[in-house]
This record gives structure tokens, sequence and C-alpha cells, in this order.
């Protein structure tokens, strides 16, 4: 066990304090970084109205739901979920199917699709709560592959590979949302509504029970942490979020088919999280910010951008394990690198 | 009135090996009971079995009468029983203040919507563990660390961290394994004050220690265990006398040549 | 997104003709299609035996693997192009091929990440996957290839149940490698010394082993049996395409860790289960559910034996 000496000095306590200080000065800034972004982002289409540009932020949003989703599962309860590619396309087909076959409201089917999804979510979890690591991590893997075998497969439910075409827009008060305008504020909303309502359960008891688990489950037991229940709600949580973007992805194409779910998908969006940095809430932002960029950025050079997309993965890996929003307080970060940053912060403040 | 703890009979075995054979231990409201023995005796796992972490492969655990034998480690928890573990097992990357928070998690009642809405229930339940966590911290002296992360301490405050998060859960027995474990002399001692205070303060405490100077000093009761079996039970200046456990530390030879005065 | 095309590839197994409906042609139908999933189990079986070969070597999961396959395939192709129907030389081949692609994998997956957390070394196998797919699609092209018949088309009949040649060839190819495999494991220095890393690197360091070397041929013996079982699966379907690894690499990851993903045996027992698992649930759905009774089969393994067929627990991965 290494312990850092300066924190035995009674300058490092002050420092701890100076820390603690800084902290929250930036997380007051944080809150005036929010809204100030907030506003560019809700203004902003009413200076461009090309569909592509608008576009690139849907994509952006409805990522950042599904990072989002992702990281409440890999980073902040320390579970290895590699399957949001299936929630994904649980979601989806949910809304198509009762949007096209019941036709029903969009925003009735919304928080149904939610659920459906958080009950599929129990169903994986249930039986892997007492697998960890990768054993959890090829359960959902191999739950994600069912799931978009079986959209493939069972054509009465899911036209097969024909897919579910004319999934109709949604509607509020009569009024279609039919252009990516409109969809670029609804996808704004929802992404505001996760990131909120996230924020405010990792910061409760919850939240708590979550990152207990994370970051030792045996200790958690043993205060009283009942951790079957909380990894069983962890993985509903995440599996309805990704259920909500995945219902608000279907009427936003219009046509949804297997080739949406693939592994690759759900590698998509756990790069995105660990480009972020898992465990943070800024995180999967970030990565869904950077990867989607990157892949508009590309895309003149056609099979080349998946290449380069790979060798981004690889370099990030290399260089900054622990994302760019750096989750160097968890345990996911690599351990190294977090006590020399700390000793760096406590000697600039001893100086200071 | 039953006893506040009580255990019957445990055995543990694996496999072929009997790590742990019958073994009894009561505890009264109010001990310091100390458990020790040398390396390899059983102790660690005497205690996982009683705290929930191992069934016990025979035997019964009562806690105030009531059997929590067959319980998950966090029932027994519930129930009011709080341990501590041998390698120090802290969130090592939450502020210590958040983990002693954990330890208030069966006190408070937020759900998921409550924490959404930041209902009544929430903000009380926050102001409670902040408020509740802060005292605890402050008891256990740590006043000076309350918002630095847990694994940035050194070995022996992270001790003391590890016994704030068990006192948290307000336990009507607390189970330290190993407490002085690693620690200087100067260290040890300060810990041994620490626990008679807690125990002054009301807590009933078991213990199990290696260092006997330890255990002679802070326990009112003495368990010894060697090679899983009880071989002795009862105040530190019986046990001290006791030709069985005199062996067991320091084998026949030296038992027979009369050199243990005072050594114990 | 275009795996979806590789899986219809298999939609028709190579090997059966088509029975009269009926019990008896039924039951017929049934045996030769566990003759074709014995055959494909004992192909699994070798990706498994390779995978857990890596994966116990290195104490990493790779997602790697089903491209080290596709590149084993593809280096038999060109070689068969080049030499016509020379067997033995296309196993070296693409043994060799897949190799060198596990000694690059080692390089930028494993060799600086060994205390690094888990999932660093994890997204980089997956990173590196889809570098070499992509790449692989611009090199060799998107489309299938058609593979050259480097086995004679003959079948033996025993009543109504057919064996081809192929199937034999695969079979006994498979169980050779095995034997080898065991026989390095057991009676070489070497062998003892990747038992050693595999069991504990810091204790195998303290006795003097060259522990980052020894991960290092390890990870590339077991990419090697990849590479053969790519050319296997190459002959067997004959056709190939750069997109095939994915569902492969999958199938070799369920297989070990079905064997508990570090022991040898217990993998290709759980590759050759999958295999047949496979060909008998497509008896009573069809062919593109393929894959579903893979999993589905893992997943209820996995729930009533968390650790997977072994009954020791599995190392800690």
């Amino acid at each position: 066990m290494k312990i850092d000496p300066s924190m035995l000095k009674p300058s490092a306590i002050a420092n701890s304090n100076t820390i603690k200080s800084t902290k929250s000065f930036i997380l007051k800034y944080q809150v005036y970084f929010l809204i100030g972004s907030l506003l560019i982002l809700s203004i902003l289409p009413l200076f461009t109205n090309r569909s592509y540009i608008l576009g690139v932020f849907c994509r952006i949003f409805l990522y950042s739901i599904l990072a989002g989703a992702l990281n409440t599962i890999n980073g902040y309860s320390g579970q290895f979920c590699l399957g949001i590619a299936g929630f994904f396309c649980v979601g989806a087909y949910s809304e198509a199917i009762l949007s096209t076959a019941a036709k029903m409201n969009f925003w009735i089917i919304l928080p149904i699709a939610g659920i459906i999804t958080a009950l599929v979510g129990l169903l994986v979890a249930l039986p892997t709560l007492k697998m960890q690591g990768i054993y959890l991590a090829i359960v959902t893997l191999g739950f994600s592959e069912i799931a978009r075998l079986l959209a493939l497969n069972w054509t009465s439910l899911t036209g097969g590979p024909m897919g579910i075409k004319g999934i109709p827009v949604p509607e509020i008060f009569g009024f279609a949302l039919k252009t990516s305008r409109h969809f670029y504020y609804l996808y704004l909303v929802l992404a505001v509504i996760f990131l909120f309502v996230t924020s405010r359960v990792i910061r409760s008891r919850i939240g708590r029970a979550w990152m207990s688990i994370r970051e030792d489950q045996l200790a958690s037991k043993s205060l009283g942490v009942f951790t079957s229940r909380y990894k069983a709600i962890n993985f509903m949580y995440g599996a309805f979020w990704a259920g909500i973007a995945g219902a608000m992805y279907a009427p936003y194409v219009r046509f949804i088919d297997s080739t949406y779910f693939t592994l690759d998908e759900g590698w998509n969006i756990l790069s995105m999280v660990i480009i972020g940095g898992q465990g943070t809430l800024i995180g999967p932002i970030v990565g869904s910010v950077i990867v989607n960029y990157l892949t508009e950025l590309l895309r003149p050079i056609g099979q080349w951008r998946m290449v380069a997309y790979a060798l981004l993965i690889i370099v990030m890996m290399w260089w900054r394990p622990q994302g760019l929003a750096g989750a160097s307080n968890s345990i996911v970060a690599v351990k190294g690198e977090t006590r020399m940053r700390h000793r760096k912060v406590s000697r600039k403040e001893a100086q200071a | 009135m039953s006893s506040l703890f009580e255990a019957k009979g445990i055995c543990k075995y694996f496999g072929g090996l009997k790590a742990v054979e019958q073994v009894d231990m009561t505890i009264e409201e109010g001990d310091v009971f100390g458990i020790i023995g040398p390396n390899g005796a059983g102790k660690t796992t005497f205690f996982n079995a009683c705290s929930g972490i191992d069934k016990p492969t025979k035997g019964n655990v009562f806690l105030q009468g009531e059997d929590i034998t067959n319980l998950t480690p966090e029932q027994v928890a519930k129930k009011g029983m709080a341990r501590t573990f041998q390698n120090i097992k802290l969130f090592r990357y939450m502020s210590v203040l958040e983990n002693v928070k954990i330890g208030f998690h069966n006190q408070l009642r937020t759900n998921i919507f409550d924490s959404i809405l930041h209902t009544k229930t929430y903000r009380e339940d926050e102001a409670y563990a902040n408020r509740k966590g802060l005292e605890v911290i402050e008891m256990v002296g740590l006043g000076r660390f309350t918002e630095t992360l847990a694994g940035n301490l050194p070995y022996g405050i992270q001790r003391k961290v590890e016994i704030a998060r068990a006192l948290a859960l307000n336990p009507k027995i607390l189970l330290l394994d190993e407490p002085a474990a690693g620690m200087n002399p100067s260290e040890t001692h300060s810990l041994m004050m620490f626990i008679k205070d807690l125990n002054k303060a009301g807590y009933t405490i078991a213990v199990i220690e290696h260092d006997m100077k330890f255990v002679m000093n802070a326990c009112n009761k003495v368990l010894v265990l060697n090679f899983g079996q009880k071989i002795c039970q009862g105040t530190p200046d019986e046990v001290r006398c006791n030709q069985e456990v005199v062996e067991a530390y320091f084998g026949k030879g030296v038992a027979t040549g009369g050199a243990t005065n005072g050594h114990a | 997104m275009k795996e979806g095309s590789y899986a219809n590839m298999w939609d028709t197994p190579p090997s059966y003709s088509l029975y009269e409906t009926g019990e008896a042609g039924r039951m017929d139908y049934f045996l030769n299609q566990l003759i074709n999933g014995i055959c494909q189990g004992a192909i699994y079986a070798l990706m498994a035996i390779g995978y857990s070969v890596v994966v116990g070597v290195v104490g990493m999961v790779t997602f790697t693997h089903g491209e080290v396959i596709m590149i084993g395939a593809f280096a038999a192709y060109y070689m068969f192009f080049l030499s016509g129907n020379q067997i033995i030389l296309g196993l070296i081949v693409s043994f060799a091929a897949s190799w060198v692609l596990g000694y690059f994998v080692y390089k930028v997956c494993y060799e600086r990440f060994f205390n690094a957390p888990r999932h660093v070394s994890l997204l980089t196998t997956i990173g590196f996957s889809m570098l070499i797919k992509n790449l692989s699609q611009i090199i060799f092209g998107p489309n299938q290839k058609p593979m050259l018949d480097v086995v004679e088309a003959n079948f033996f009949r025993i009543g109504a149940v057919q064996i081809s040649e192929l199937q034999i060839v695969i079979i006994i190819t498979v169980i050779i490698m095995a034997t080898l495999l065991s026989l390095i494991f057991n009676k070489t220095k070497f062998g003892i010394r990747l038992k050693a890393v595999s069991q504990d690197k810091t204790a195998s360091y303290m006795v003097g082993i060259n522990v980052k070397r020894v991960a290092m041929l390890g990870n590339c013996l077991g990419c090697g049996l990849g590479g053969i079982a790519g050319l296997l699966l190459a002959v067997y379907y004959q056709t190939i395409q750069a997109t095939m690894g994915g569902p492969l690499g999958m199938k070799a990851f369920a297989s070990s860790v079905l064997g508990g993903l570090t022991d040898v045996r217990f993998s290709a027992l759980g590759g050759l289960c999958i295999g047949i698992i496979e060909n008998l649930g497509i008896t009573v759905t069809t062919a593109s559910f393929r894959d579903m009774f893979a999993f589905g089969f893992l997943i209820l393994v996995l729930i009533i034996r968390p650790q997977g067929f072994v009954s020791k627990k599995g190392a800690k991965v």
C-alpha cells in the first residue's frame, strides 16, 4: 500500500481544504458553464436550418443519453455491461411496434418503451447478479446479439430483414414534429432531463450505494447495502434510459431494422463512454461529441474513417486511459496517474 | 434475558480442513471481547462465520436471542452487527465523509423518485446523513480529513475510517478484525485507547488481535483459539496463566523452561 | 453491419442433402446435423483452445480473436491460390500469418497494460479488431471470395448418415493440433513456463521467467491456432470474407467462457458443445437462428454454473 507522505504533514491538511474550495469553485463554474451552453444550444437552430448540422447535433444528444445510460452501469456501479445496443434495440422496436401496429401516441409510448426495456434489463440482471466481471460481460453481450437476432428473425413481429417502415412522427397538441429542428429540440430536452435526473440520482443514497459496490462489494455488503438489489436497480435504470433513447430514435429515422443494433453499435457507445471518461457525468457527453464530430469530419475518406476511428481508440487507451474528462477520483482511473496528479496539485498549492 | 451475542458450536470446514471446530462464544452487553490465537488458528474464519460472510458448516449464531446464522451479510448488518476487515476494505476513491455516509444506508428512506424530485424525505435524509456523519467523524477524531479521498490516507487513519464507517451503522455489536495489524507501537497504543473510549461510550466490541499486550489491556474477556479449536476462555489474567495458551504461543519447550512470566 | 451477410452464408450448411420429410427422413437429417455439428464444433474447439491459451497466458480478455481467425483464413486463401492444394503448406502459412498478427496484438493491446484496469486493454483489443477488420476490407475487398477446393468432396455413407472426407480431414487436423498443444504444455520447458505464467505472473517473475516474453509467445501460439481454425472454416464453408471475424470471435469467446476461460480442455469441450447445439438447434427452426442457440446455450449454462464447466473456480480475468 502506497501512502502519499505529503498527506501526513499539516500543510497537506490545508491543501485538502484548498483543493476542496477549488473543487467547489469549479462546481459553481460548471453550473454557469452548463447554463451558458444550454442557452447557446437552445438558440442555435435559429441561426442555421441545415438539417445536416442539426442532424449531427441530434446524434450527439441521442448518444449522450445512450453513453450516459451505459455509464451509470459501467462507470458508477462498476458492472461490466457490453450489451447496451441490445437495450437500444428493445426500446426502438417497442416504439416502432406500438406506434405502427397499436397506433399509440408517441408520448404514451415513450415511458412504456422505457419501462419495457427496464424490465428486459431486470431479466438480464437477475440471473447475472452473482456473476462478476467478464462472465457478466459475455452474458450481456450474448443478450445483445440475441435481441438483434430476434429482431432479424421474428418476422411476424419485427418485419424481419425488411424492418419496420413508416413509423409515425410524434405530435404535440396536433403539431407534428417533422423537421430536424423539431427533433433537435426534442432530443435536447430529453438529454437535459436525462442529465438532470441522473445527476440527482448519483448524488443520493442510491448513487452512493452504486459507487460503494463499484469500489468494494464485500465492504458494501457488510455495511448493509443490499448489493443484489442495487445492482438490479442499476441495470434497470441504465436499460430504462437506453430504451428511451431507442424510442426517440425510431420516429426520427422513420424506418428501423436490425442492422442499426449490431455489436459495432455497442462498441461505438462503449468507446464514447471510455473516451469521455467512465464514472463522470460529463464524460459520456464529451465522448459523444468527439466521436460524432469525428465521424462527420472523417466521412469523406470512406472506409478509412473506421480505420482512423480505431486508431483513435487505441491512441486514447495508450495515452489517456481514464478518458478525456478524467475520472481521477474513481477506481476506474489508472492508479499511478491519479497519484501523480494529486501530488502535483499539492505541490502547487504549497508554493502558493 | 439472553446475552447480546451468542455463537454455539460453530464449525467451518473447507473440504477436509477443519478451520473452525466447535467454538462457542458469548458476549454480554458492554464487553470488550478479545479473540486471540496464533496465525492460522481460524480467528478470521470464525468471524466470517459469525457475520454472515461465510455460512458455518455447523452451529448457530444468535444476536439478542435471534438466530442470524443463515442471513446474508447485508441482513446481518441490518440487524445491528458491524464489522471491519483484516485487510482494510475502504471505498478508496470516495471521500471519508462519503465512506461514512454509506454506513447510514439502512437508516435512510430515500427512493429513486425522492432523489429525482428532491422531496422532503430526500432533504431530511441528506441532512441527517451529513450531520450524523460529521458527528461520527469528529468522534473518531478525523475532522480534518472529511473531504480527503480515503485511499490517500495513511494506514492507521484508514483503520479509523473503517471503524467510523462501521459505527455509522449504529451497531449493537462491533467486530474488529485485527485492527492493529501493520501499526507501529504508538499507533497501536492510540488505537487501544480509542477502543476503550468507544467501550465507555457504550459500544460492545469483539476484537481479533495478535498483540497480547493490546488484548490484555483492552479486553475484559478473552477467547483463545488454536488449530480451529477453543483452548481457553476467561479474563485476561486467567488466560495469561493458562498452560495451554502459553504452549500454543511459545511451544512446549519454552513453556517448561519457565520463561513465560510477564511475557505473554 | 455486414455481418448479417456472413450469417446468411451459413444458411445452407454445405454437406447434407435434403431429405424427404417423414419420421425416418427427420431422423436422418438429425443424425447428419449431429455429424455437421461435431465437425463445426471441432473447429470451434480449436478456436476456443487458441482463445483460452491467449486469455490464460496474457490474463486479459481479447476481442481480436475473430480477426486473427480471419487473417488465418485469408493467408490460406492466398497460399492455395498460389500453390494449388498444398494443405500442409496452407496450414503453415495461416499459422505463421496469425502468429505475426498475434505479435502485433500483443505489442499494441497487452504489453503496456498488465497493471492497468481491465477495461483498458479490453477496449484496445476492440479498437485493434476494428482496425484490422476495416483495413482488410480495404485490402481484400468487402465481398465474399470463393475458396478453392483443397479436399475432394467424397462422401462416405453409413446407412443414411453421410460424412464427407473434408469433415474427416478437419476433425483429424483439430485432434492433431490439440495433441501437439498438450504435448507442448506438458512435455516441454516452454509449456511449463506457459503454465506458470498463466497461474501467477508475479511468482513466475520471481523464479526468473521472462514473463513478458513467455506471455508474448503464448499469445502468438494461441493466435496461430486461431489461424489454423480460420483455414479449416474457410475450407469447410468454401467462402471467406473480411467481415467474417466478428461472429467467429464471439463464438470463440463464448466457448472459452463455457470452459471457464482459461482451462484449455474444457474450452475445447465448450466449443464442441456450441457447434453441436447450433446444428441440432436449426433442425427445429431455421438456420438464421443459429447464433441464438449458441448464445442462449451459453447464458443457460452460466446461469446454472456461473463459472462454466470447470468445477474449480476459474482464474480471475
